[in-house]
């Protein structure tokens, strides 16, 4: 007797399974074709605070190499000297080694202009290591230095909003505590 | 169930030879790299020898070089299915250490991003354990509902696995405007969501007939191998850290631990491994709606120094994640670095039961075992 229970307890299991598969048949699918059949671009649908590659604004970088010592793997390498005739901060290097990157943003909560930022990129495949390591200073370059008074050079000015509203939304936790 | 060994060449019967055979270290169903080291008999195992240490890290070692705040992302890699808690144990860890008070905000925060880790993990532990056995169809929905918690958790800290998001004194970034709402939504969808796939699987006579009865753990054998978390909650054992000695928050809110009653089987076999995570998923979204309901205003972080130093001494703490029962051992010399950092997780005490286990099982119910203790590599060897 308990075979043919046995049985009949197998099939009634498995239509029950079958039920809930089928319904599937009328729900809205939840999978998307990624890359080349998305309507809009991954990127674009990421929130705000997707930690994704580091980009650096050296227009707005003042060279005070906070990222560079929050960074556990030291993946950020920077040299940055004073230039004895003008007393300026020149930065001569500000290379970020992709490819130990672990993406933690601890470089950029510290910063203190927001240059140092995640992008919402996240396709970074290359062929080689060498390539993954993005070099941004090309020529030494002055580094910025915050005005007291007067006007910024208006080519800055969007950058460095962008900075402030990066440090607004994402960074420095520690200034917001009581 | 377990097979009677008939003894070779007794009783007239053929002699037969034991065989060692090696599973994994590259195994799809050892969940990472883990490697057991079967002697068996026919089908039959006699014993199997786990062998660990292909995924050693030394992320203890790392803690000493990187300091306070840098250790915080390695901490997502001890156990990267539930790495809230772990986050979670090291900050725990540094607060006590440097005398810190987290803001009443922020240890909600936390809750919250824990839970909804907690039930992300089971749900991934569920959902492989069916297609261990043989049932694609319960991964595909489990994963579907673990990617969009993972949605939620992007928008809360910008990643999906991991989550880097808790900080000495508190967690990095408030939650975004609105989130609420939309955890509450995703919450209602998703209880009905985890109800569904509790009957594509609970009552399913080839699921029931497959776990209920195989490698039963008694409760005493339970607590001797310390095993931790839903795996000794199964064999009958009410401990959860979160009632026994709460932590953090978890005195606010109003929750069940389900235990283990062998209702399909006997006390504590596979079947209750299993229907007690997927209970505790249950719990953990009741636990995430209470928190929504009752989080206060304020900072979410406390005023933590940029080159943070404890006082010196040790601490000992102790939290529920995912896997059960993670201490966390730390001690300092007053300094930028910490002195020694040790992890006990509950995959590594889930992995010294095996030996124990496995004489006279199947092999194919080894997979079965390793599946239902929801063993993850990382966290076996850190």
């Amino acid at each position: 007797m308990s075979y043919i229970g046995n049985i009949t307890d197998t099939f009634s299991s498995i239509f029950e399974g079958m039920s809930i598969t089928f319904s599937q048949f009328f729900r809205p699918a939840y999978t998307v074709q990624y890359p080349d059949r998305m309507p809009v671009r991954v990127q674009d649908t990421l929130p705000y605070r997707y930690r994704g590659i580091l980009e650096v604004d050296l227009e707005i970088c003042t060279g005070c190499l906070a990222c560079e010592r929050a960074c556990p793997i030291n993946c950020i390498v920077i040299d940055a000297e004073k230039n004895k005739e003008t007393k300026a901060l020149v930065l001569k290097r500000f290379d970020i080694d992709m490819a130990k990157c672990m993406y933690c943003g601890l470089c950029s909560e510290p910063c203190p202009t927001g240059s140092i930022h995640h992008t919402r990129e996240f396709e970074g495949s290359d062929y080689s290591l060498e390539s993954l390591v993005r070099r941004f200073v090309k020529v030494p370059v002055d580094a910025y230095k915050p005005k007291k008074t007067g006007e910024n050079d208006p080519a800055i000015v969007p950058i460095l909003e962008r900075g402030m509203r990066y440090i607004e939304e994402f960074a420095q936790p520690e200034k917001k505590a009581s | 169930m377990s097979v009677e060994i008939e003894l070779a060449g007794e009783g007239g019967g053929l002699a037969t030879e034991e065989m060692v055979l090696n599973m994994g270290p590259q195994h799809p169903s050892t969940h990472g790299v883990l490697r057991f080291i079967v002697t068996a008999d026919g089908e039959v195992m006699r014993r199997a020898v786990p062998d660990i240490g292909y995924l050693h890290r030394s992320i203890e070692k790392i803690a000493e070089k990187v300091g306070w705040h840098g250790f915080m992302p390695y901490t997502d890699r001890v156990d990267y299915v539930a790495a809230m808690t772990a986050n979670q144990g090291w900050a725990m860890c540094a607060e006590r250490l440097g005398g810190i008070e987290v803001p009443k905000r922020g240890e909600y925060c936390r809750v919250i991003a824990a839970e909804l880790g907690r039930a992300c993990s089971h749900l991934l532990g569920f959902g492989a354990m069916g297609m261990d056995i043989g049932a694609i169809t319960p991964f595909t929905h489990a994963l579907r509902e673990r990617e969009m918690i993972n949605d939620l958790l992007e928008e809360l800290c910008g990643a999906r696995l991991t989550f880097n998001y808790l900080r000495i004194g508190g967690v990095a970034w408030d939650l975004p405007p609105g989130y609420e709402e939309k955890v509450l939504r995703f919450l209602d969808r998703f209880e009905l969501a985890v109800d569904e796939m509790g009957e594509l699987l609970s009552d399913n006579r080839i699921w029931v007939e497959r776990l209920a009865g195989v490698a039963p753990v008694p409760p005493a054998m339970a607590m001797a191998y310390g095993l931790a978390g839903p795996n000794l909650r199964a064999s009958g054992v009410n401990y959860d850290c979160r009632k026994a000695h709460p932590y953090s928050v978890y005195n606010d809110f109003e929750f069940d631990v389900p235990v283990g009653t062998g209702e399909k089987g006997e006390l504590g076999d596979c079947y209750d491994r299993y229907i007690c995570r997927l209970r505790e998923i249950r719990q953990s979204s009741r636990i995430v709606r209470q928190a929504i309901e009752k989080i206060p205003d304020g900072p979410v972080i406390a005023k933590v120094p940029r080159n943070f130093k404890p006082r010196a001494g040790d601490c000992h703490v102790v939290l529920e994640s995912a896997r059960g029962e993670m201490d966390w051992y730390c001690a300092s010399d007053g300094t930028e670095y910490p002195y020694r950092v040790h992890i006990k997780t509950g995959s590594f005490t889930a992995m010294s039961i095996m030996e124990a286990l496995s004489p006279g099982l199947m092999i194919a119910d080894l997979v079965a075992v390793i599946a239902s203790f929801d063993i993850v590599a990382p966290e076996v060897d850190r």
